[in-house]
């Protein structure tokens, strides 16, 4: 409603995105349906975190998350509710504060360790940021434990290649689609395969996570 | 439908159209439809019009326009906010709950948030932005790779908008963390647009480039246009840029209800009248200054419907022009002065931020970092904090002196100046600008 030109022509790349393995960053182009057939999983998992209809979900990320972020934005419209954005560094933590406060979300998606130090710096108890928050998910072991030191019993957002992987709150195994992905331990490395279609594909892609895999659809770490 | 890549404008019927159809579109668009409808919608807007005694049937032509609509500002907005608990301070048109909505009404984004708490700003529908015709400007076309470097909190619409022209982004986050990537990224995918460049990044990329020994003109060689946004740029590190062969568009916000950018004659930043009606009125009144004279720009959105904005005071000193512009648009040009409230009279003499700019950035220790002390508006002394990286020859005395000198020749003022190491003042800003004023 707001812009009115149409898109002429978009490229087949919906965008170049990146990976991380280790200390190693690989560029990783997506197509637009790849970005649709994530947000079908990633609204599973906004659901079961407990988002509803006319809601909203906080989503703390980085710009250059865009291809894991991207489904868990469309998939609260799917779900019928709002989302927001603040960056996930410590210089932004004041607005994952401010929202948080603002616009009341029921999910806070992706609060790393770089907010929790953003938080520090402020004199901010994660405890009271977060106080009216149905559901927290960390990005990172290390947030998870963070704020479950200040009182937050958070879940858990892994990136494992191009898998958005996630534990809900009090759970400890991580969740994600056996139909759409293989995840396999090889020498305890997880390893990952993609079963659709991916405009990049992930042929036993070293993601370079430490885990195993109890039965398909979760993983241990 | 295809996008012929030797066209000269994206929108050559809106680019170039007659300046009698802009008017004609705007008041089209603005008495037709927007007043009725914000008049409607929004709380604030049927509040402040209520206590002024207007209704939108008495605005029949712009000269109603000009004598009866009252104002609204920033403090207005969270005025409104705060009596009534509502996160968009009135603003707010459409309902998220209703079913009509779904897909529509999708997100809530937030304003940078450098002089209080962020805004939220509501975000309707997808799809590109007008910012399609500043993208095509700078050279970009269908096929290429165009570098994102942004935030998260502006929301989808620049990804749109660089898909809207047919090219593919690259994600880089505008963070110091990103610098070694944005390089990278740069070389190998030879994008040939790039959406932001900012004071604290060159200062980073430089660093780093430095520290890796890069060669910044074989690496940024693919790119045929810069767009510069967050604050001014100082005439030193814009040298500095175009040394690495970079051509930069500056972009200034548009009284928060658009952007308006410079074309390839650099001389001020188009606003596209279409999508904005602007004013330059006298800063501390309701009267309208000349054409390219100084006065406060105050905005009104033509198409934003979900969150509008009508005779927003946007605090900003600016020089409007509706002159011709030799890139052949037809639309005006804004030159950005600085803020209103920035702005400090030191012994009778006004100082902007902008007007020490370049006085401060040319003393190479500083990398024109500095914020003007501004306990009120009106001082006996102009009181400067001064980031430095080094101290330079002769320590901090020398360089204290050195500054004092420049910026005493620039404006005749001596200021006093505190010397902080910079990292005291980057830890102050976003990534991409630093507070120009600090109260104390």
């Amino acid at each position: 409603m707001m812009f009115a030109t149409a898109y002429e022509d978009p490229p087949r790349v919906w965008g170049v995105g990146r990976v991380i393995v280790g200390d190693e960053i690989v560029p990783w182009p997506v197509s637009e349906a790849d970005i649709d057939d994530e947000t079908e999983v990633a609204a599973a998992f906004l659901r079961d975190l407990g988002l509803g209809a006319d809601e909203l979900v906080l989503i703390v990320s980085y710009l250059s998350q865009a291809v894991h972020v991207a489904p868990f934005e469309r998939a609260a419209g799917i779900v019928g509710a709002l989302y927001s954005s603040a960056d996930a560094s410590r210089f932004d933590a004041f607005r994952t504060a401010s929202l948080a406060r603002q616009l009341k979300p029921t999910v806070v998606f992706g609060v790393d360790d770089a907010v929790l130090d953003g938080f520090d710096d402020l004199g901010r108890d994660p405890a009271e940021v977060f106080a009216s928050v149905r559901a927290v998910v960390a990005s990172g072991t290390t947030a998870r434990a963070r704020l479950a030191c200040a009182g937050v019993t958070a879940g858990l957002w892994l990136r494992l290649g191009a898998l958005s992987a996630v534990a809900y709150p009090g759970e400890t195994e991580l969740r994600y689609d056996p139909t759409r992905w293989q995840v396999e331990a090889a020498g305890n490395e997880l390893l990952l395969t993609n079963l659709v279609d991916r405009l990049t594909r992930s042929d036993r892609f070293r993601t370079g996570f430490r885990g195993r895999v109890p039965h398909p659809g979760r993983i241990a770490l | 439908m295809s996008l012929d890549p030797t066209r000269r404008y994206f929108s050559p019927e809106i680019e170039q159209m007659p300046r009698a159809d802009i008017a004609s579109l705007r008041d089209e668009k603005l008495l037709g439809d927007l007043i009725p409808w914000a008049y409607q919608r929004s709380g604030l807007i049927r509040e402040t019009w209520d206590a002024a005694g207007v209704k939108p049937d008495d605005v029949t032509s712009m000269d109603d326009f000009h004598e009866k609509v009252p104002f609204i500002d920033k403090d207005a907005i969270r005025s409104y906010r705060d009596r009534h608990d509502d996160p968009y301070g009135g603003l707010l048109c459409l309902d998220p709950a209703d079913p009509t909505m779904k897909g529509i009404f999708s997100a809530i984004f937030s304003t940078s948030g450098t002089t209080g708490d962020p805004t939220p700003a509501p975000f309707a529908g997808r799809g590109p932005s007008m910012l399609v015709r500043e993208f095509w400007e700078l050279g970009a076309r269908p096929g290429d790779h165009f570098l994102h470097c942004l935030f998260t909190f502006r929301g989808p619409s620049i990804h749109d908008t660089i898909r809207g022209i047919g090219a593919t982004p690259v994600f880089v986050d505008h963070q110091p963390s990103d610098i070694e990537q944005l390089l990278r990224f740069s070389r190998e995918f030879r994008p040939t647009g790039w959406y932001t460049l900012s004071g604290p990044l060159i200062m980073m990329i430089e660093e780093a480039a430095t520290r890796l020994g890069i060669d910044l003109q074989d690496s940024f060689s693919s790119y045929k246009g810069v767009v510069f946004a967050g604050e001014p740029i100082g005439p030193r590190a814009r040298a500095r840029v175009e040394a690495w062969g970079l051509e930069l568009f500056v972009q200034t916000s548009l009284g928060d209800v658009g952007a308006a950018t410079e074309c390839r004659e650099h001389d001020g930043c188009h606003m596209w009248e279409d999508t904005a009606y602007i004013e330059s009125l006298d800063p501390e009144g309701a009267t309208p200054v000349g054409d390219d004279m100084r006065g406060e720009l105050v905005s009104t959105t033509l198409i934003d419907k979900v969150a509008p904005l009508v005779r927003y005071r946007s605090d900003d000193l600016v020089r409007v022009t509706r002159a011709s512009c030799a890139c052949g648009r037809t639309h005006g040009r804004v030159h950005t002065l600085g803020r209103k409230g920035d702005e400090i009279i030191v012994q009778g003499v006004s100082v902007l931020p902008g007007d020490v700019w370049g006085a401060v950035e040319s003393i190479d220790e500083t990398n024109g970092l500095f914020q003007l002390v501004r306990p009120a508006r009106e001082v006996d002394t102009l009181r400067l904090r001064v980031g430095y990286a080094t101290e330079g020859p002769g320590g901090l005395s020398a360089l204290r002196v050195r500054i004092e000198d420049a910026v005493e020749e620039a404006i005749g003022i001596r200021p006093d100046i505190e010397l902080v190491e910079r990292e005291v003042l980057l830890r102050q800003g976003p990534p991409h600008k630093i507070p120009r004023v600090a109260k104390a």
